[in-house]
């Protein structure tokens, strides 16, 4: 493999999102119905928005050839016919999971922030240079992985789930293949000069950090975190500070992130957390989400919190 | 510097006859407990002190009639109590009263994964009752520690524990290799593991740990035999535990009061506030003043702290020495000499209330205190 494609593919790993909460949560089984259902129609906007950056990438090139090979992105996604491709079979994994499917199709329930950050993948296509868009649709790298995860978590965890409805995931993880080694031959004939080598990294992560937002806003709707039953947030008046104490250890808190902990009761969700600390600290409600997210997150990563 | 946690060693006592057990070899003599009064007494100074953690452990402390009243003693002082437990004897009434009590956690112990070698090991039928208490730990909706503790005959079925710990729905599992002090020193050549034994524990465990991560936390406890450097015990002596023994001594550790010529003082004689920071014993290995060769100069020495100060004391009778585990040690001989005796086929002598004579050859001869 050269080097830039060595480059892309650790820069985009470190960063993809299979080791996001949500993701981690759904692969271990212990995503709620409703968890899951909203994962499911948020992400479908997402999906829409797939063949109109691949028609921006197409439009970008003056090469013939180029353009036959990735049409065949459209095609699968559109199908060549009602009721065929990529959006199809999304909407019949809407069937799967007991949503209405026109009430996804029509997208209006679709989180603010999913969509913002896929409205965001299409304009960061619309502006870069050819190379670099081909080089933002290297997530492709890693999701075969992440495909075939998904299939077999779904099939133990959520038997509720019409199994027959994830042909998709199982589709993509040939079609994903393919993609990926087109779209490396391709960035690895393009990307000649360090300084573009440079942006196709940039325009990679830039992608990634797209599809942790959009994961970004779905935890934040939708979980609800709670301290552990082992842990105990405690006061420690000998250094003025709290703590969270649990078996054998303890951790001390910065004053932030123990009125953030103070809410984890299990009746309000992210956002509302962030919302209620943004009465007390004067930062931006969005700033705070993130705050809010990343400390959940690691709290949750020992243990301490439950999502 | 504060102390963070008490361990309150309510009772030598013990139904159980653990052949690795921490507690002294002469932990008979030690009969005279503290009465109710006292150790609440020595709560309320130790979270005046800063302490937040209480280890309620012995011995067993089941078998203080008084427990439910230490207990809520503890709550009242806002203090986090872990119940560590054999689990006998012990009725689910009396589990309820104590979770009202506010019993923040229950360890429980475990011998191995299957009842007869358990059973064996325990030196009584107890495994099933042990896994029933377990379950009701967890239907009350109290967290739950599950802890083997690791040596040659049952660190082949560290798999098997750890699917047994999730089947009890643990929070957390704690696998801790045999500390050889007490009567674990005493049975030695019989409990010490080989290293492939070893590897292949240790490796199942970092496998458990990455797949449960965030749902069930796993705690491997490396023999030190097996390590290059020694552990910083209790993180560092005299730094953030006090250990008080059933009969009131004050201690830096669980087996400070082994080490001949060293002062503790009894928490019914002084404060212990007066105890943690003024005792002589206390002040004993607390920063680097005491060192020798080849500690005093070495770079670690702010890291580990010289290791075991009661490791040291036993292996060697120099209590100020370096741990015999470093492998920088002039000692450190003992402890290849000790892993090479994995092929001996030793007797286990149970815990008793009979003090043992020391009688393996390749024992140094002052290997235990009498």
């Amino acid at each position: 493999m050269s080097e830039i494609i060595e480059r892309l593919r650790s820069e985009g790993e470190k960063r993809y999102h299979d080791r996001h909460r949500y993701h981690v949560l759904m692969h271990e089984g212990r995503l709620t119905r409703e968890q899951l259902q909203q994962w499911v129609l948020n992400r479908y906007y997402y999906q829409t928005r797939i063949p109109i950056k691949d028609a921006l990438i197409l439009s970008k090139s003056e090469d013939p050839r180029f353009r036959r090979m990735w049409i065949r992105r459209i095609r699968d996604h559109d199908g060549e016919a009602e009721g065929e491709g990529g959006l199809a079979m999304w909407l019949r994994l809407a069937d799967g999971v007991r949503l209405d499917r026109e009430e996804v199709a029509i997208c209006r329930s679709v989180l603010p922030g999913v969509r913002a950050a896929c409205d965001s993948y299409v304009e960061l296509v619309r502006r870069r240079s050819l190379v670099e868009a081909v080089a933002s649709s290297l997530t492709e790298f890693f999701a075969p992985d992440l495909m075939a995860k998904r299939v077999l978590a779904w099939e133990k965890h959520y038997p509720w789930v019409d199994p027959g409805m994830l042909s998709y995931f199982r589709a993509r993880v040939t079609r994903a293949r393919q993609d990926s080694t087109e779209a490396v031959a391709f960035v690895e004939r393009h990307a000649t000069t360090p300084d573009l080598q440079d942006r196709c990294v940039q325009a990679l992560i830039d992608k990634t950090q797209i599809l942790w937002q959009l994961l970004d806003s779905v935890y934040a709707e939708y979980v609800k975190p709670k301290l552990a039953s082992k842990v105990k947030l405690r006061y420690d008046r000998k250094a003025d500070r709290t703590m969270l104490l649990y078996p054998e250890k303890g951790l001390v808190l910065n004053p932030t992130a123990a009125d953030t902990v103070k809410l984890c009761t299990g009746e309000s969700t992210v956002r509302d957390i962030a919302i209620e600390l943004s009465k007390k600290y004067s930062n931006a409600t969005a700033t705070i989400e993130r705050d809010v997210i990343s400390l959940v997150g690691s709290l949750a990563e020992r243990g301490l919190v439950l999502e | 510097m504060r102390p963070y946690t008490l361990i309150a060693e309510l009772s030598y006592r013990c139904p159980l006859r653990c052949s690795y057990c921490s507690n002294p070899v002469d932990w008979a003599r030690h009969r005279n407990e503290l009465d109710t009064a006292a150790w609440l007494r020595v709560f309320r100074e130790a979270e005046e002190l800063g302490v937040v953690q209480l280890n309620l452990t012995g011995g067993e402390p089941l078998l203080r009639p008084d427990l439910e009243e230490l207990v809520a003693g503890a709550r009242a002082l806002d203090l986090y109590t872990n119940l560590i437990t054999s689990t006998v004897p012990l009725e689910r009434a009396r589990l309820e009263r104590l979770r009202a009590a506010g019993v923040d956690n229950v360890q429980v112990s475990l011998q191995d994964a299957e009842a007869e070698s358990s059973d064996r090991i325990a030196g009584m039928q107890c495994f099933e009752h042990k896994l029933e208490v377990a379950k009701w730990v967890k239907d009350l909706g109290m967290p739950l520690t599950v802890n083997f503790v690791l040596h040659r005959a049952n660190l082949d079925r560290v798999g098997e524990m750890i699917s047994l710990a999730e089947e009890l729905r643990a929070d957390r599992l704690e696998l801790a290799n045999t500390q050889y002090l007490g009567w674990a020193l005493l049975n030695r050549q019989a409990l010490m593991p080989t290293r492939e034994q070893l590897d292949c524990a240790r490796a199942l465990a970092a496998g458990a740990k990455k797949r449960l991560k965030g749902r069930m936390e796993i705690l491997f406890v490396t023999p030190d035999y097996y390590a290059d450097y020694p552990k910083t015990c209790m993180d560092g002596w005299g730094q953030r535990f006090i250990v008080v023994s059933p009969d009131g001594l004050a201690l830096p550790c669980h087996a400070a009061h082994t080490i001949p010529n060293l002062k503790f003082d009894n928490v019914r004689d002084r404060p212990l506030a007066d105890i943690w920071m003024q005792s002589a014993g206390f002040n004993a290995f607390r920063g680097e003043d005491w060192m020798q060769e080849p500690c005093r100069s070495c770079e670690r020495r702010t890291k580990d702290l010289g290791g075991c100060r009661c490791q040291a004391y036993h292996l060697t009778g120099d209590a100020a020495g370096t741990d015999p585990v470093c492998k920088l040690s002039p000692t450190h001989g003992l402890i290849d000499a000790a892993r090479a005796e994995t092929e001996v086929l030793a007797r286990l002598r149970y815990r008793s209330a009979k003090i043992p004579i020391q009688t393996a050859p390749s024992e140094p001869s002052h290997g235990i205190a009498s």
